[in-house]
């Protein structure tokens, strides 16, 4: 209990420290969360735009694939604000050699390294997902408002599934130090989680819940509150969560036999 | 003068062979950039639209059958990889954020023409590396595509990289001004990610977005080329946008030119 109040006082210390730093470049801070929107935007209209011409995609109809998309947007700006910039400067670290400062601090490697610095500028972003994903569900009709308590528990599965995955691709950067282009590739993966499960095959579905478990991020939470509880599936969220996590850290202790201090 | 043009030309032609020999320098680097990144987008495009038709349950859409919309799926993905400009830009706002510029400056070049010349050598390798995947899959699954038009549509296409070049180039000379300017770049692409039709046909658009999207020169990126090659535009649309495109350069570069110049008079030489 301790150590888990330590922890949390330190992240809370870290993120107070990054919106101070990230206030100081207003323009940056501004342009980030425009970049988002436009991101959304995109999304958003490419569905809008499909389902012009289509009454289903997949198993779901517009007002479903609006809820999706929202459970999206929830779950990519809680990645951004908390993981992102830390896993995206991972090689950079490794190479110049910050690394060995984090290596050498009284705390989890592992921990400093994912949760370092925060993007508080994608705050609005999640206010942003929030307002999209409130609009759909009132768009839903019949929709049974109890179902969004499975979120509690399948939005944090589905973020570790996104942690997971992309913190064991960007630690390759310690076995490689040049693996730029291992992290170009990770967002082609991610890219599939970002459309519904049910566009795949059944094999490559199965594969995206299991081997590269990109379907867990939106697809299961998104399931959860638009079709009657799949309670097998949900309680693999979780025990894949656990896995993954566990993974994560045995991945990370074996790539540190690699490291060979900065500028490796 | 003519001297002078045979050294201009030369030197840009170093840059460009400068620009494949970097490039292919780590080749597995550059086989996941050319060849990979698309080959999966392009992947998880494809089943998007088998997806799209099961549910329409019909044979077309919007006069085109589902063979149609793979064939753009699969050029689509290809042909913005060469329209996207991540990598020269990045540099060009680096090296004037840290002043690494000033070596470039004191060289008998221009910046513009230095960074045009490494970004036409890059995409010129990786259109001739990259496109062989979509030419494999149209042969094999006979998807249509009409081979004849594939000249013009690169032309086009070429013509278009000139714009991103310079649209690179005002996003790069911003530097001088502000800080962190990379996240412009992240801004810029993903605006043009849906302006250049890479995600589906302009043409599915509703009046009247539909009509001012595919007058934009962004469009020339994917939409005209790949439209113009799978059979859902003629080649006047290809010349309308030729037009576009040089109107587009006009403006950026005249917009480009004063930024520079403004950026250079209050740059102090140490990194802005």
């Amino acid at each position: 209990m301790t150590t888990l109040k330590k922890y949390l006082s330190l992240y809370l210390a870290l993120f107070r420290t990054s919106f101070i730093a990230d206030l100081e470049y207003r323009v940056n801070f501004m342009t980030r969360f425009v970049t988002d929107v436009i991101w959304y935007s995109a999304q958003i209209a490419t569905f809008e735009v499909l389902f012009r011409h289509t009454p289903k995609i997949g198993d779901w109809n517009l007002a479903q694939m609006r809820v999706f998309l929202g459970v999206v947007f929830i779950v990519d700006a809680l990645y951004m604000i908390i993981l992102s910039e830390n896993l995206d400067q991972f090689s950079e670290k490794v190479r110049k050699g910050d690394l060995d400062l984090l290596l050498a601090k009284p705390v989890n490697s592992q921990f400093m390294l994912s949760l370092q610095k925060a993007s508080t500028a994608m705050i609005g972003n999640l206010l942003l997902g929030l307002s999209w994903f409130t609009y759909s569900l009132l768009q839903l009709p019949d929709f049974q408002w109890l179902r969004l308590f499975w979120l509690i528990v399948l939005i944090p599965c589905g973020l570790v599934a996104l942690y997971t995955m992309r913190f064991m691709i960007a630690t390759t950067a310690v076995i490689f130090t040049r693996s730029e282009n291992l992290q170009f590739v990770w967002y082609q993966i991610y890219r599939l989680g970002m459309r519904p499960d049910s566009i795949y095959v059944p094999w490559f579905k199965w594969v995206l819940l299991t081997a590269l478990p990109v379907g867990v991020i939106a697809s299961v939470p998104a399931r959860a509150i638009l079709e009657p509880p799949h309670l097998a599936l949900f309680a693999w969220a979780v025990i894949l969560a656990v896995i993954l996590l566990y993974l994560s850290n045995k991945f990370w202790k074996y790539s540190l036999k690699f490291y060979s201090s900065a500028s490796s | 003068m003519k001297t002078s043009f045979v050294v201009f030309l030369r030197r840009n032609l170093a840059f460009a062979k400068l620009a494949i020999v970097s490039n292919l320098e780590y080749r597995l680097n550059y086989f996941v950039d050319a060849v990979l990144q698309p080959t999966i987008t392009t992947g998880i495009e494809m089943l998007l639209w088998f997806a799209v038709f099961a549910g329409a349950a019909t044979t077309e859409i919007a006069g085109f059958g589902r063979e149609y919309y793979l064939s753009y799926a699969l050029w689509g993905a290809f042909f913005a990889r060469i329209c996207t400009s991540w990598m020269y830009e990045s540099r060009m706002i680096q090296e004037i954020d840290t002043g690494s510029i000033n070596s470039l400056l004191t060289r008998p070049m221009s910046y513009y023409e230095y960074y045009f010349s490494q970004l036409m050598g890059y995409k010129l390798i990786t259109t001739l590396v990259s496109m062989l995947v979509p030419v494999i899959v149209i042969l094999i699954f006979d998807l249509p595509t009409h081979f004849k038009r594939l000249p013009l549509a690169f032309a086009l296409e070429f013509y278009y990289l000139i714009l991103v070049h310079s649209i690179s180039f005002v996003v790069a000379s911003s530097a001088f001004y502000l800080n962190k300017v990379h996240s412009f770049t992240g801004a810029k692409n993903l605006a043009l990610w849906f302006f250049t039709g890479e995600l589906f046909p302009l043409d599915l658009i509703p009046e009247p977005l539909r009509s001012t999207l595919i007058a934009l020169p962004f469009s020339a990126g994917v939409y005209v080329p790949v439209g113009y090659i799978t059979g859902r535009l003629e080649v006047s649309s290809v010349w309308q946008s030729f037009i576009s495109i040089t109107i587009a350069i006009v403006i950026v570069n005249s917009i480009g030119a004063v930024i520079w110049r403004k950026g250079l008079k209050v740059y102090a030489g140490t990194g802005a």
